[in-house]
């Protein structure tokens, strides 16, 4: 099968947001899901009188992974994420956070959050509020130096809470979470508000803290602190989970520009449709956009570039440019949250 | 330690590290001290009644060692209430300035158990407000007889120890007020203004009319400040004046324990059951 299309007009959806929207509109979320993960949500549900904060989201976060939940600011993420902990009661749909309700103290007990804004005692010292933190969780205080330590925190300890820097407030967030050592490490926003080096740093941290067999579910709008961090990435927009995969996954395969003379633009169109399993697109005059389709309009495998370019050429269509072109992390978003999204699109899985 | 006393620990460790705190319980000693003693004192040093045997006693009485509990306990149903309403509304209502609900409340422990241990520390807290008050009074009484060269005599340990438990209860009863109000508007502002609102507007006033309006006098032996001046007249302090001013009608101590009791676990049960209930945001 092979189609050729133009660009959408402005105000429409541009591409590539097409062609992914429509590659990932094809699997249901429950297929994958197992009793087994560390997070499972089930056409979870939170409405605020009118306004749907998340609709029906279907979530799984399988043991040891780093997994990202991105999404645009008003997704949803917090306050799927405060449901997770318990912090807000769900409209309707189900929960299971390490096998135990939202909540409960023998989740709670495995769970370590930083939800939003980091929030402690300002008259107290980062270590007094760790302190009070250690004694409620039921963890011994010799913790505390040890998880300052990990953030690098430990020389600014004694220092009351509200001298501290957002950075130094971010890192104390993170120290807490730490505390329980838990099982599963939820951060909502943990980059907000740092400077690049501090969002490194950040992201070093995650990075290092997703190692072994801790669960990490991270929360963003972040997309290159996502793609940097996670083994596996859920797009959550309007309240809703529209993709979910890896980061590979989601940007699925190369597709391939080829620049021709704009006179030997429909030459050369003509010469590359009838080829099965491809999809040409004219992305700007002289410039095409080559995709490998299955009938199914998934996609499917790689482009063999240099047929394509022996073809064009023998035929008398000088080709100028060619090269692969893979669609980012980025345009992924951006199609998969945009306005054409509504609320009777299933999630994909890839 | 068990768990529970763990936790009213680490709460009753908060509390006492907080400036707030400090601000009120001085406030509650100094203004007490103040208008109890150092102004009634000078006021009295301006005009010195003087009885049939040609000696200074009869306003003098209360700022004796004889008078402490009853000088002491007619500050606790107005005064020292709307102190302990404000110290409750800023230990609850600033958790939700901070937002640190969210940070205890994903510790291990559920939601009532936190809530609890900060109802007990607060309760906690007011006992010794309450024996302080009693201490720094007593100080006064003394100092003031050793100028006045009157006899150092003081009450019975019974009256002592009734009147720290009716002032306990009085003020936790008012704490327990504002815990509601802090819980209900989830802050500090709305709950303070609320709550002075209520203990100098609408109490004082309804109080005022009931001896007039026969139909209010029911609504207003249900009112804290009726049974709290109830319990504590039997000391022999009187009332407060200006806007803590009460005339009755007084109910009997009994019917004023069991109201004040239904008060306190009212409003701790329904801010209890509001914390457990509301989404923390």
């Amino acid at each position: 099968m092979s189609t050729t299309e133009h660009l959408a007009p402005s105000g429409s959806l541009p591409h590539p947001a097409r062609t992914i929207a429509s590659r990932y509109a094809a699997t249901t979320a429950q297929a994958q899901r197992t009793d087994a993960d560390v997070v499972r949500t089930r056409a979870l549900t939170k409405r605020y009188g009118a306004h749907m904060a998340v609709n029906g989201l279907d979530l799984s976060v399988r043991p040891g992974e780093v997994y990202g939940f991105l999404g645009p600011n008003g997704a949803g993420k917090t306050t799927t994420l405060r449901m997770l902990v318990g912090l807000i009661r769900p409209t309707s749909g189900e929960a299971a956070v390490l096998g135990a309700a939202p909540g409960t103290p023998e989740g709670l007990a495995q769970i370590g959050a930083m939800i939003e804004t980091p929030a402690f005692y300002p008259f107290l010292s980062g270590e007094d509020n760790l302190r009070v933190l250690a004694r409620y969780a039921g963890v011994p205080v010799s913790r505390i130096a040890a998880v300052l330590e990990q953030v690098d925190l430990l020389d600014r300890a004694g220092d009351p809470f509200k001298s501290y820097s957002l950075g130094m407030k971010q890192r104390l967030g993170v120290a807490a979470a730490l505390l329980k050592d838990p099982r599963l490490l939820i951060l909502d926003e943990p980059t907000n508000g740092l400077d690049p080096a501090g969002m490194a740093e950040m992201r070093a941290l995650i990075r290092a803290l997703g190692q072994g067999d801790r669960t990490v579910l991270l929360s963003s709008h972040l997309m290159h602190e996502i793609e940097q961090i996670s083994d596996r990435v859920g797009i959550v927009a309007h309240g809703r989970l529209v993709a979910e995969g890896t980061v590979d996954d989601l940007r699925g395969e190369d597709h391939l520009l080829i620049r021709v003379d704009p006179a030997a633009e429909d030459a050369a169109r003509g010469l590359l449709t009838p080829l099965d399993g491809l999809r040409v697109v004219i992305a700007e005059p002289g410039m095409l956009r080559v995709e490998a389709m299955t009938p199914s309009g998934t996609s499917a495998s790689p482009i063999d570039a240099a047929a394509i370019n022996a073809r064009l050429v023998t035929n008398g269509v000088p080709v100028r440019e060619l090269r692969p072109e893979r669609a980012s992390l980025e345009s992924v978003f951006f199609a998969l949250t945009g306005s054409h999204l509504t609320a009777g699109e299933e999630v994909s899985h890839v | 330690m068990s768990d529970i006393a763990r936790d009213i620990v680490t709460e009753l460790s908060l509390l006492v590290r907080r400036m707030s705190t400090w601000v009120i319980v001085g406030l509650w000693l100094v203004l007490g001290l103040f208008f109890n003693y150092i102004l009634a004192y000078i006021s009295f040093r301006g005009n010195r009644p003087v009885g049939a045997d040609g000696r200074v006693v009869s306003e003098l009485g209360g700022m004796l060692p004889s008078g402490v509990v009853g000088t002491t306990s007619s500050g606790f149903a107005f005064f020292g209430g709307a102190l302990v309403l404000i110290l409750a509304v800023m230990t609850f209502g600033n958790e939700f300035n901070w937002a640190t609900w969210k940070t205890l409340f994903t510790q291990r422990p559920g939601r009532t158990r936190i809530v609890m241990a900060k109802l007990a520390a607060l309760a906690t807290l007011i006992l010794p407000m309450v024996l302080l008050a009693f201490v720094v009074n007593g100080i006064a009484s003394v100092t003031i007889a050793q100028i006045e060269n009157m006899p150092v005599a003081w009450p019975a340990a019974s009256a002592f120890i009734e009147a720290i438990g009716a002032g306990w209860l009085i003020l936790a009863t008012w704490a327990a007020l504002g815990v509601l109000l802090a819980v209900a508007t989830r802050g500090t502002g709305l709950a303070i203004g609320l709550g002075i609102l209520y203990a100098l507007l609408i109490e004082g006033t309804l109080s005022g009319f009931a001896n007039t309006i026969s139909w209010l006098k029911p609504v207003v032996d249900g009112l804290i400040r009726a049974n709290a001046y109830s319990l504590t007249q039997g000391f022999g302090g009187g009332t407060a004046g200006g806007p803590g001013l009460f005339n009755g009608p007084y109910v009997s101590v009994a019917q004023a324990t069991a109201v004040l009791l239904v008060w306190l676990a009212g409003c701790s049960g329904l801010a209890l059951w509001l914390m457990r209930r509301r989404d923390v945001v």
